[in-house]
């Protein structure tokens, strides 16, 4: 190669060289401005997210869930009395609040808190905002405290995915949502506090309906049994047991049952399906203890 | 690259700067909760905080938020307890609004609230609270779970939430 030759080669691949370098650049430049952009669309979707106007259940607040949750208990205990044990109250609150705490939604406005109701039909019940109920009846269904740790984990997902907010009725909501919109940074006037309160008794009314006489949709009850299986074996709990539950109540026909259980769920064996699948998508999951089984035979052993 | 381009670039970052530091507002949405030096349940709390409290996002992890408090503390705080915010309720047009945000209503505490309970017992006589209230003073502390977890020889006792 001649020494001009040689000179000409090295040019050309400094050339090549400083272009690929500038090419990075510009790349770099290029892909900086994209990322920019990237995360102005995001910031964007989030500002949206922020700033939306309200228009469906996920919009209600926190503290109006609360209050809605507190009249819908308020409606669950006039039609049941209270089961007065103040050491199961403690243990069913105990057990409760450590699925919640294991849930997707560990805070909540005002905390979760549990109660037995004193009848024997078999039922459980979620007012929104975290107030849920168990019968006596459904007490003495479960053999040990994984059953009712997934009882409660199961209650608990119908919180967490707001399943009583999603009973109220569009209209009602636009409606209301659109009231209060217009009225947000007023004082009330007593009329408007009566036009809210026929709102607000038309949002219990869906609810109470769907808690209690018609029950969740299908969707919903498989949807909180996935949900009870997840929340309950990262507490610790056992999840087969929700499906030892279940099948207790194949075939049942009490009365009992027939009167809160069978009237507001779906049918054990189509339960039992799918809990059998989320069990399956957990890959490995807690077993159960003895120490538990014990304690929860010492704590409704003097349920009567 | 350019000076033109690198000053788009310049306004570009600033611009998403400003958009972040709007967008980065938290409001504490749960009754009272804690500040807590890590991110987890079980473990030292650093200051209280209560419904309305605003929060300033730090980091993010695992559904756990780093927050500063407006009294310059810096801790964490589980992700349900916030809602983000980027209301400012001084705002001029808010009377020109014909709804609220999900936000503006939880900031100015209307809504269906207290005063709406209180018109419908009112209008209910039949309908008794006595058990509600009875039923949300019901304490269950973190250290009642935590003990209650290791008697039961039960999962997660460092961690908490997810």
């Amino acid at each position: 190669m001649s020494a001009s030759k040689s000179v000409r080669l090295s040019a050309v691949a400094l050339v090549l060289t400083l272009l690929a370098a500038s090419c990075a650049v510009l790349d770099k430049g290029t892909e900086v401005m994209n990322k920019a952009n990237k995360v102005a669309d995001d910031v964007k979707t989030v500002k949206t997210a922020a700033d939306k106007l309200r228009s469906s259940f996920a919009d209600i607040t926190e503290e109006e869930e609360y209050y809605i949750g507190r009249s819908v208990a308020a409606l669950v205990l006039s039609r049941y009395p209270v089961y007065q044990n103040d050491a199961l109250t403690q243990y069913i609150n105990t057990v409760g609040n450590a699925v919640a705490l294991y849930s997707d939604r560990p805070e909540i406005f005002a905390g979760y808190h549990f109660l037995v109701l004193d009848t024997e039909d078999v039922n459980a019940l979620a007012a929104p905002g975290g107030l849920i109920f168990v019968t006596k009846g459904l007490l003495r269904r479960c053999k040990d405290e994984e059953t009712l740790g997934l009882i409660l984990a199961h209650e608990v997902g119908h919180v967490t995915a707001k399943h009583g907010l999603q009973a109220i009725k569009k209209s009602r909501l636009t409606d209301a949502f659109m009231f209060l919109g217009t009225q947000a940074v007023q004082r009330f006037g007593p009329q408007e506090v009566a036009q809210l309160t026929a709102m607000f008794e038309g949002v219990l009314s869906d609810i109470v309906e769907q808690l209690v006489v018609r029950g969740y949709d299908r969707a919903s009850e498989y949807d909180a049994d996935g949900l009870a299986v997840k929340f309950g074996a990262r507490t610790g709990y056992e999840p087969g047991s929700i499906l030892r539950f279940l099948k207790t109540m194949v075939g049942d026909k009490s009365t009992a049952s027939g009167k809160g259980w069978f009237k507001t769920h779906p049918s054990p064996e189509d339960r039992i399906a799918g809990a059998t699948k989320a069990i399956a998508g957990l890959g490995g999951a807690p077993k159960i203890d003895a120490a538990r089984t014990q304690r929860f035979a010492q704590s409704i052993a003097a349920m009567k | 690259m350019t000076k033109s381009r690198s000053a788009i670039l310049m306004i570009a970052l600033v611009a998403v700067g400003l958009a972040i530091a709007a967008a980065e507002g938290l409001v504490v949405k749960v009754q009272t909760t804690q500040l807590r030096r890590t991110p987890q349940f079980f473990g030292p709390t650093l200051a209280a905080l209560k419904v309305g409290d605003r929060l300033e996002k730090v980091s993010e992890a695992n559904g756990w938020i780093q927050v500063k408090t407006a009294a310059g503390a810096v801790g964490w705080i589980h992700s349900s307890a916030v809602m983000q915010s980027t209301v400012a309720l001084t705002s001029t047009n808010q009377n020109l609004k014909t709804q609220a945000t999900a936000s503006e209503v939880a900031l100015a505490g209307k809504g269906f609230n207290k005063q709406v309970e209180d018109s419908y017992k009112s209008k209910h006589a039949e309908v008794s609270f006595v058990w509600v209230d009875r039923m949300i003073q019901i304490r269950t502390s973190l250290a009642q779970i935590q003990d209650f977890l290791a008697k039961g020889r039960l999962a997660g006792l460092a961690g908490g939430g997810k």
